[in-house]
């Protein structure tokens, strides 16, 4: 894992969501993880599944692809592969930098 | 003026049960100046929609509890014209099939494209907030009325969505304004509106009339015809008092429907046609299906939106604005001032019970403006007017003659003019066939033009 930033460029409209998009996404992180320790699949196919629907949208679509994977995976019970995308999402929003553009 | 502005904007409940997503739709439609209201559940949502009157609903597909596909069936049972945009996380075909055959209007996959989403929104919404069609669709019809409003508006929401629609009402009660509003307002307005009263054309003639024959497929058919449906291509075909239709033709007609194209009489080719049907009658045609004398598959074809026009007498709120409409048109077409009714006459009109509805209405207007030596109309010549209105009820002899007019102008029709084929058809000699002909002011040369006439004369 890199410490380099990932400049997403955000519709300034959307600006004053953004804060609390990003903290909900961080509290699903913790979510996800917890469903895993529970191998609770079904619950971590539906939070992949509502990342990715909600996270193009708002112009993260690295975002979108990474609640893609946690759902197929999620879908044929891999743990090895949802913890590895936990671990990029978790990442991923560590790193993320917006700009308003 | 707020109020106004806020009134004119388009209405639509955002449905999910994510409210990430909710903020991002809220804010995305709120920017283009769209009312908004949010449910985070079906059943919010159809808790909402009896108070809100929503334009337009958006719902994700998969929620807890009351799916998308319930709500739009629910919506749909009590709004069957209400446009519904379905989201969904999964690109699931079988899912988008079944949304778009409940009626969904669109289907987007998340995450959804800003662009694509607008294009969509749009388009589902484009005949409520186009003020062009809205004003096209008014123009001609005037009403004032909580019943013949609810009509205006499902006619209105039907007009773009091409699906063919069904006007019943009693005979003079607006059935052909409705059907040429619903031409006007729709994308086929470029091309013809083709009204045709099934009930005045005699069985054999029908036939050919709407479907065209080839020359040579019965006696007199020198010339080939291009039938109605063929003539309406792009555009509309009112087929009045569909109920008068014989069995025989009924089954053509639903072939027409099903496949999309006609077959001429004596013609083993078929053409195919883009025509939008609107059919209406008078008769109470689900008595007729009963008795065997419609057929109920294609009366299931014909209804998929029903209008029921009601009588002028059960919607009494709009006889003072139509009376002053017909005053004022009359005045117009006559080039005079125009007269008003006194509030005794017009209390009086108000409460007739009108059995030719509105038609006889404009009759009884146009007979007290003509009688009528002062500016106010007086109850007195008002109830001699209704008194001596013809319209109440026909006589054997104007029927007779309406029908021998009809007959005549279809056959000359058909014939392209040709009145020795024309006669032949109607079983008459030449010399009987011009006598009829000049009876009736009928002018063949008029026929002998290949554009059809648009219009059954009644």
């Amino acid at each position: 894992m890199s410490d380099e930033k990932i400049i997403v460029q955000v519709d300034p409209d959307l600006e004053d969501l953004i804060p609390g998009f990003l903290e909900n996404r961080n509290s699903d992180v913790e979510k996800l993880r917890s469903a895993l320790d529970d191998n609770d699949f079904v619950n971590l196919r539906s939070i992949g599944h509502s990342i990715k629907g909600v996270g193009g949208g708002y112009g993260f679509d690295l975002m979108s692809e990474l609640g893609a994977d946690i759902e197929s995976a999620a879908k044929e019970s891999n743990a090895d592969d949802i913890r590895e995308k936990i671990n990029q999402l978790d990442d991923y929003l560590q790193r993320v930098e917006i700009e308003y553009a | 003026m707020t109020t106004k502005k806020s009134e004119s904007k388009v209405k639509v409940l955002i449905v999910d049960d994510d409210n990430d997503f909710l903020n991002l739709l809220e804010n995305w439609l709120t920017n283009e100046k769209y009312d908004i209201k949010r449910a985070m559940s079906g059943l919010e949502a159809l808790n909402l929609v009896g108070i809100y009157a929503p334009d337009l609903v958006i719902t994700d597909l998969y929620m807890e509890g009351m799916d998308g596909m319930a709500l739009l069936t629910e919506l749909h049972n009590d709004n069957p014209l209400l446009p519904v945009i379905m989201l969904s996380g999964q690109a699931q075909i079988p899912d988008a099939v079944k949304a778009m055959h409940l009626g969904t209007s669109a289907f987007l996959t998340k995450p959804i494209n800003q662009n694509e989403f607008f294009e969509t929104v749009r388009r589902v919404t484009s005949s409520l907030t186009d003020k062009t069609l809205l004003n096209e669709f008014t123009k001609n019809i005037v009403y004032k009325s909580k019943e013949m409003s609810d009509i205006i508006e499902m006619a209105r929401l039907v007009a773009d969505n091409d699906v063919s629609v069904f006007i019943s009402g009693s005979t003079g009660s607006g059935k052909e304004v409705i059907a040429k509003a619903i031409h006007e307002a729709s994308s086929r307005r470029d091309h013809r509106f083709i009204a045709v009263n099934c009930g005045a054309i005699p069985e054999q003639l029908l036939e050919s009339e709407l479907f065209g024959h080839e020359k040579g497929a019965f006696t007199g058919a020198n010339v080939k015809h291009e039938g109605l449906f063929q003539a309406a291509n792009g555009g509309t075909i009112f087929l009045d008092e569909v109920g008068d239709m014989p069995l025989a033709l009924q089954v053509k007609l639903l072939r027409v429907l099903q496949d999309f194209e006609v077959r001429p009489v004596g013609s083993t080719k078929t053409y195919s046609i883009d025509v939008r049907l609107i059919s209406a009658t008078h008769k109470n045609l689900e008595e007729a299906v009963e008795n065997g004398e419609f057929r109920e598959d294609l009366y299931y074809r014909l209804k998929v939106v029903p209008l029921d026009i009601p009588n002028l007498a059960d919607r009494p709120d709009d006889i003072p604005v139509l009376a002053e409409h017909f005053l004022a048109s009359y005045a117009r077409n006559n080039n005079q001032d125009q007269k008003r009714f006194s509030p005794d006459a017009l209390k009086y009109i108000v409460s007739m019970p009108w059995p030719g509805n509105v038609r006889q209405l404009i009759n009884v207007i146009d007979l007290c403006a003509t009688l009528s030596k002062n500016k106010s109309i007086s109850l007195s010549l008002v109830k001699k007017a209704v008194h001596d209105d013809p319209i109440q009820m026909q006589t054997l002899k104007e029927s007779k003659q309406a029908f021998e007019r009809n007959y005549l102008l279809s056959v000359l029709r058909i014939t392209h003019g040709h009145v020795a084929n024309a006669a032949k058809i109607a079983g008459r000699n030449r010399t009987e066939f011009y006598k009829l002909l000049n009876q009736y002011n009928i002018e063949p040369a008029a026929f002998r033009n290949k554009k059809p006439v648009e219009k059954e004369v009644n």
